[in-house]
Parts: structure tokens; sequence; C-alpha cells
């Protein structure tokens, strides 16, 4: 009797568990689900893009960028109000990833801190001007990581593993080794509305399947577009200092002000990108150098010489940062404890005691 | 007509004095074929990034080969998560997956790590080193295995994409519940759900034990069909195990060996050597297991050579490699039936399933699956096993080491941390004889040898500084090493040290009177202790 008495409650302890797992499951859907019908508040960035885009529901999509630039009246297919609502949480989760914005940080931009290393990554600080960079006149610029001319190429094979990657996978690779972080399943929404807003943005700009975009990935600056000279670890630590470090702090472990608002990111230390990441020089030599050049110092893009963009982009990934998530425990640990160690040393040591860079005769401050 | 009929009987009696209980083989069978189907399919296109086909006729040609080359009774080979894991891995870099090169060399892959193994099997210690595996850490890893099949399932129990890539697997898993939680397929749920609940109330019927695996994808299936019906499988979106029509009864293969592909396989060698220890490992580990809760034992060596015989053969069958697998033995055993009948007739069912009920098949829900899976995982867990290891300090923390190391780090080097504590702490303990000091007699209990010798000098020369002669008693030493002997003979030299040994003279006596009674009848033994004695006593 006793045995029967054990095996009854062993099977209700088993369904009330089940039962209350399927609860669960069903209250955490309704409320994704309210999210998703949601009014989404826009950033003000995104608001300013979005309408200058002209993006609202209806039959159909006119673009009125492409009307201004070329007069063409192209039409595409229209957006439901659905598909209006994941285009701007798309465009919000770009411009603020970590939720800085928002009044609930996780419900509003799908729990993308889940999946981040770090407080100061956002997707914006590669992908400037929430994945659409153009100079005051209106054009899109050569190699600015445009997101919409990244959806349009994504059925390309990706050039460093061979893999035809499409652009949901693309997004993992930013979310493992850029942000340093972990991938969210591939059906997750934070995934989708990403690829919604790039989609819009590819319609926005006129960008079709099977083209070839200069806008898409970075213009690279491999060692021959430099006079050869070799790429030089003192001369880029001389030039971080002198141009780089006032904003990313002297160990370009990136600056937090006082009320902890981010000034400027971290590019090395534990809430930059890993050691996998393509703008790691060691793992791709081109990339960071090209990024530099073409989107940096703020405010005075494209002045810095190619073999400066690249020692600079040197002397950086000497600097201790995580490691990939394949490159196993050992090394791992050695960047923790170099994370930990180096900077108190330094403070120490005074290399990088210099705060306040002296400002350089070419910089006019 | 009465004839046939009394032919009939006779044909029945025959089989059922032969193989008693053959009917509950062939369910048993049944079952392993069923639960193996999913994995087989799972493992070759999500992990080792190779068609179906591979891991079904690992599941076919792996398990009949396994069958019949290894004597052991729970023995179930074929496709295994962690050596599709380390193909995938592998491969990646020399060639986009699923392509015809891919292929090739998956094929050279296990043919290399067969002949690895093979090599194994030839030199007989390099096979012993493989014996050092032991309890504490088998069944830590049975534990860490059980715990990382449920973490795995669950994005196939809620219709949800696999994360495929390398990554902290619990963080995977904390975020694959997550996400089941918040975007999962409700459906998919609910027959996860149904065959889960439906396999634990089937199994407490004792009658229907071993039929409780069926009746879950039974119930699973039925319920997928009703909700496909009413609603469209537009709507619910289930997946299921597909169309497998195009896989035939043999597909013979070819690995890649050719000019052009030479580089790419010599940097896969290292992968060879990974996956080739990873199969042995598991596969001593697992049947060393599994035998001994069955009161039975098998000689590694039989089995090392079964797996490396077979990993030769299958890539000529287009099959990935063979290895144990911890939880369709588990489950074997869970189920009571131990023969190799049963195990063979898993592969035998298979093929007839694939070739013949394919469009049959075809409609079992990958949830229900999943459902399955997560009860195996939950039932290798087992407090019974884990218990006597938690009683002994050294065994708790080679066990804990082993099972974090799965979670943390991989099988292979689960298997590496485990052993290496525990091969520390045996030596450990080797190191420090029990040694007591009773008035001037010193007795050692333990080991003489370089390592315990710098304890045993500690305490003589502690003894000596209280009085002028020490007498050192070694009637319970099992072992003196040369090193030992030198120290020894260096202390009688010294004319401080007398030595006891009561054992000795005793055996000696013991010998000399069981010389006499049988005077032809003195054994090797006895005449090699009696040399060691004589040794002993000339060394001294």
């Amino acid at each position: 009797m006793s045995t029967l008495a054990e095996r009854l409650i062993k099977l209700l302890l088993l369904a009330i568990a089940c039962g209350g797992l399927y609860l669960l499951a069903t209250y955490e859907h309704s409320q994704r689900e309210a999210i998703r019908h949601a009014e989404v508040s826009l950033t003000p960035a995104c608001t300013e893009k979005l309408a200058r885009y002209g993006l609202e529901s209806g039959e159909v999509y006119q673009s009125p960028y492409v009307l201004q630039r070329t007069g063409a009246k192209v039409t595409a297919r229209g957006y439901s109000d659905d598909d209006v609502r994941a285009i701007q949480r798309g465009c919000n989760i770009i411009d603020d990833t970590q939720g800085r914005l928002a009044s609930d940080p996780d419900r509003e931009r799908w729990n993308t801190r889940r999946f981040i290393r770090g407080s100061h990554t956002a997707c914006r600080h590669c992908h400037q001007s929430i994945g659409d960079k153009q100079d005051a006149a209106g054009n899109r610029l050569v190699g600015s990581l445009n997101l919409g001319a990244s959806w349009a190429m994504a059925d390309m094979y990706d050039r460093f593993t061979g893999l035809l990657l499409p652009f949901e996978l693309r997004q993992m690779q930013c979310y493992i080794n850029s942000s340093n972080g972990y991938k969210p399943n591939i059906a997750d929404d934070v995934i989708r509305d990403v690829t919604s807003y790039s989609r819009f943005l590819s319609a926005a700009l006129d960008m079709k399947i099977g083209n070839r975009y200069d806008e898409q990935g970075i213009d690279e600056i491999p060692a021959s577009a430099t006079p050869k000279q070799g790429d030089d670890y003192v001369r880029g630590e001389a030039l971080y200092k002198h141009k780089c470090a006032s904003c990313h702090g002297p160990q370009a472990f990136g600056v937090v002000d006082a009320e902890g608002h981010l000034v400027a990111p971290a590019i090395a230390g534990p809430n930059a990108w890993n050691m996998q990441s393509r703008n790691y020089f060691y793992y791709v030599s081109t990339i960071l150098p090209g990024f530099i050049c073409r989107n940096m110092p703020l405010g005075k893009e494209n002045t810095l010489p190619n073999q400066e963009c690249r020692d600079i982009a040197y002397y950086l990934s000497n600097l201790p940062r995580p490691a990939g998530d394949r490159q196993g425990p050992v090394v791992a640990l050695v960047q923790q404890i170099l994370m930990k160690v180096l900077p108190p040393l330094l403070r120490m040591s005074g290399s990088a005691r210099g705060d306040e860079p002296r400002p350089g005769p070419e910089q006019g401050r | 007509m009465m004839k046939s009929a009394a032919l009939a009987g006779k044909y029945r009696a025959f089989v059922v004095e032969r193989w008693p209980g053959l009917s509950r083989n062939l369910v048993v069978g049944l079952t392993l074929a069923l639960v193996t189907l999913p994995q087989a399919v799972a493992f070759s296109v999500t992990l080792a990034g190779v068609p179906p086909h591979f891991g079904i006729y690992a599941a076919i040609w792996g398990v009949l080969f396994c069958s019949l080359l290894n004597p052991s009774r729970v023995f179930h080979g074929g496709p295994n998560t962690a050596m599709s894991t380390s193909i995938g891995v592998t491969l990646l870099p020399t060639a986009p997956p699923f392509g015809a090169e891919y292929m090739g060399l998956a094929l050279t892959l296990g043919l290399m790590a067969g002949l690895i193994q093979l090599m194994f099997y030839l030199v007989r210690p390099l096979g012993r080193m493989l014996d050092l595996i032991s309890e504490p850490v088998i069944n830590g890893m049975i534990c860490g295995i059980g715990l990382i099949l449920i973490f795995r399932s669950l994005t196939t129990f809620a219709g949800l994409p696999l994360n495929t890539e390398v990554e902290w697997p619990l963080w995977i898993a904390w975020q694959s519940f997550l996400a089941m939680l918040e975007i999962g397929n409700i459906y998919a749920i609910q027959i996860g759900l149904i065959t889960l609940l439906t396999c634990v109330v089937v199994q407490e019927f004792e009658p229907l034990r071993n039929w409780a695996i069926l009746f879950g994808i039974a119930a699973g299936t039925l319920y997928s069909q009703y909700l496909n019906a009413t609603l469209g499988l537009q709507n619910t979106l289930i997946e299921q195990i597909g169309n497998l029509s195009s896989v035939g009864f043999l597909l013979p293969s070819l690995p890649l060996f050719n000019q052009e592909s030479m580089p790419d396989v010599i940097s896969i060698l290292p992968g060879a050597l990974t996956l080739a220890l990873l199969g042995l490992f598991q596969t001593v580990a697992a049947m060393r297991r599994m035998s001994r809760k069955v009161g039975g034992f098998t000689d590694s060596r039989k089995a090392i050579f079964s797996d490396a015989v077979s990993n030769c053969l299958l890539p000529f069958l287009s099959s990935l490699p063979t290895c144990a697998s911890f939880n369709r033995m588990w489950l074997v055993n869970k189920l009571g039936i131990h023969s190799r009948i049963a195990i063979a007739s898993s592969a035998l069912w298979l093929l007839l399933l694939v070739v013949f009920l394919a469009k049959a098949i075809a409609v079992i829900p990958m949830p229900a699956m999943a459902g399955i899976i997560v009860l195996l995982g939950a039932n290798m867990i087992n407090w019974e096993d884990i218990k006597p290891h938690l009683q002994s300090r050294h065994e708790a923390t080679v066990f804990m080491a082993s099972f974090l190391s799965v979670l943390f780090l991989d099988l292979f080097e689960a298997v590496l941390v485990g052993s290496a504590l525990a091969i520390a702490y045996s030596k450990w303990q080797q190191a420090h004889p029990d040694i007591s000091l009773r008035g001037n007699v010193l007795k050692i209990r333990g080991n003489i040898y370089y390592g315990s010798l710098p304890v045993i000098e500690s305490m003589y020369h502690n003894a000596l500084a209280r009085t002028e002669e020490v007498v050192i008693d070694f009637s319970e030493c099992y072992y003196i090493d040369r090193e030992g002997i030198r120290w020894l003979a260096a202390l009688k030299a010294g004319q401080k040290a007398a030595f006891v040994d009561r054992r000795t003279g005793r055996d000696r006596r013991d010998v000399a009177v069981g010389a006499q009674q049988r005077p032809g009848d003195t054994s090797v033994l006895d005449t090699n202790r009696r040399r060691q004695d004589r040794r002993r006593r000339t060394d001294i």
C-alpha cells in the first residue's frame, strides 16, 4: 500500500512540475505577445531616422530618400502595423542596445543585456548612425558597415569562413565576439527585429539582393596601402596617447562619467570586443585600421594616414581583452588575470598616468 | 496442413528453448531503435555537419558490428554526441559542411580514428592506460552527461532551433530554458510533456515497463497528428523526423584520400587522435560501469578491438564512427534485458524501419523524441550510484571534479581532470604509509619506496632522537623498491637499527612443510618466494 501511495505521490509531483512548467511558459508567451503589440517609444535618433525614411504602415512603401536623391518613385510592398513596430524596436536595439534610454530596458530591448558581457557595447558603436552613416550631403559612405547593405548582401559567402551565413547568423557573430557575449536563439525576437530594421533600411536606400555595395563592411586597410614601414607598437602607443586617450581613457578601458553615462566605449579591457572578433588585429589585421581611419577621431574622420591607423590598431590589440569562446579556459583565465593586474601596475609605473594628454600641435587645441 | 502446423509448433518450441524471451528482446530492440533514430539524425545534421544517413548507418552498422565483435551483453554502440561534435569542430575549417569534400574528409577522419584505435589494441600498454579511469570519474561523467542531455534537448523539446556552436554549455542550457519559456512553440511543448508523462505513467505498470517509451512516442505522435489535422502543419509548425525514404539498405563509400586533399588530411590528424581517444574513453568507461552494474565483466581489450575494427569498416559504408553510448546503455540496463540479441535486433529494427516504414516514421514529432531524451538524462542521474562516492572525501572530490568538468569543459577534459586527480590521490596515499611508534618499535604498514621514504625517514630520525636503537617492523610492508632497500642497508650498516619481519619466517616454514608433503609439487610461485626471501635476507 505504501509503495502505491509513494508511486501516486511521485506521479502527482511530476504532473504538478510539468503543469507548472506549462503554465509558466504560457505566462511568458503572453508577456512577449503583449510587448509585440505595445506602442514603441523610439529613441530620439530613431525618431529622426525613421521619420526621414517615411516609415508608416500602408499598402505600399515609397522611399523619400530615393525620391529626393534620384527623382525616381520606387514603390515596394508596404508594412503592416506589426512590421512597423518590429522595425522600430530593431532601430531602438541598434541605437540603444543596453536600454539606457528605455524606462524598462529588459522588456523594451528584448533582454539584449542577457546576450552581452560588459556594460559598454552598443551596436551603433561600429554600425554608426544606427547602421546608416552618411555625410552632410546625404551620400552613403564607403565601408561604413551599413546594415541595409549587409542585409542585401547576406546571401554571399562569408569571406573569412567560406560559409554561406544568413543575416541572422551574422548577428550571432556580433553577439559572441564583438560584444563578447552569448548567442540568442535564432528564433528570438531580438534577432528578428534587427533583421526587420536592416531590411527596411535596404528598402529605404533601394538596395537589392544580388548587388554588391561598397557601404557594406569596412573600407579595409591592408599593409600594402601604407608606405610599408611596418606596423609599430611604440608608434601606435604614442599616437594613442596623443589622439585617442582623451576620450577612451589612458588604458583604453572606456570612460564613464560620474552619473554612469558612457562617454566613450572601451576598446580594450573587460568591456571591449574579444580576441576572436575581426576587430582584433592579430586575427584580421585590416578591419580595425579601416574603422579607425574612416570613423575616428569623432569630428575629424578621414584625417589619419593609413600607417597611423595600423599602428594604433596594432597597439590596441596588444592591450588585455577577453578571450574568445573557443580559445579555451586557460587563455580566458590568463586574459582575465591580465585585465585585473595590468591596470594598477601600469598606473603605479606611470606609463599610463597621462590621463590628460598634452595636445599636439596638429590638433590645434 | 497438419504437417505444417506441427512443423510450426516444433519451430516455436525450438525458438523458445533456444532464445527464451525472444519477444522481450525484440521489444527492447525496437525501443532502442526508436530512441537511436532521432539521435542519429540530430547528431549527424546538427553536430557533425553531414546528411542524416551518416548517423542512421552508424546506428545500424555500427551497432551491428559492435554487437557481433564485443562479447559484452550491455554494450550499445552507434552515433555519439561528443564524437559528432568533435567531427564538426575538426572539419569546419577545412571545407563547407554537407559538401562532397567535407563528407569525404569526415569519412577519412573516421578511418584515421579507427586506425589509431587499432594501434591502442595492438600496443597493449596503451590500451591498459585506458583502465586508469576510476569509478568516481565514470559516475561523475555519467551524471554530467545526463544533465547535458536534458539541457541539449530543451530547444528541440520547445520546437526551437539548436544552438550548435561551441560556447559555455551551462549558459546555453540556461538560455535555452528561458527561450523555451519565452519563445518556444507551445504545441511542441504540449507534445513533449504528453510524451514525458505517458512514459512515466506507463513505467509504473510492471507488465508494460519495457513498452513505456514506445507508448510515450505513440501518444506524442497521435497528439501531434491530431493538432496537425485540426490546425494544419503550417500553423502548428511542429518539426517531424521527416522523410528518410532516400536512405537505402547499403551505401558504399570511399574516404577522401588524394593528392589535393593531403594538406587537409594532415591538418585533421590531431582531430583524429582526439576522436579516437574520445571514443575509447567512453567505450571503456561505459562498458566497465554497466558490466559491473549487471554483475558481469568484459575485458576492455575486446571492446577496444571491436571499436577499432568497426571504425575501420564504417567509413566504407557512409557512416559516422561508433563508440559506446552512455544513455542507450543506461536504457538497456533500465529495461532489464541484457542480451546481444536485443542489441543486434535494434540495428535490424532500425534497418527495417528506415527501408520499409520510412513514411510512417516520418510523422514522429521531434519534441516527443526530445521528451524521451529528457527522461533518459534524468534516469542517468541516480542517487544510489552517487551516494557511495560522497562518503569519502577523496572520492567525492574526484567525482565532483569530473562532473563539473563535463559541465564546464568537455568530456575529454573531464576524463583527463578526473583521472589525473584519482591517480594523484592514490599516489598520495601510497606515499603516506601508516607508521606507528611504540616504545622503540617503528611499525610500517604500506610501501617503502622513493615517495614514502621521506615520511619514514622523518619518523625514524624522530625515534632515534629518543632511543639508542630503533627496531623497524615491516611485517605489513607490501613492497620495497631499490631505493628503499639501499636505505635499509645503510641503516643496518650504521648499527642503530634492528629489523623485524614476523611474517617471513612463518611463510618460509609453511612453504617448507608444503614442499616436504608433496615433493614433486613445488610451484614456481613457491620457488620465487623462497628466492625473494633469500634475496631480502642477503640485501639487508
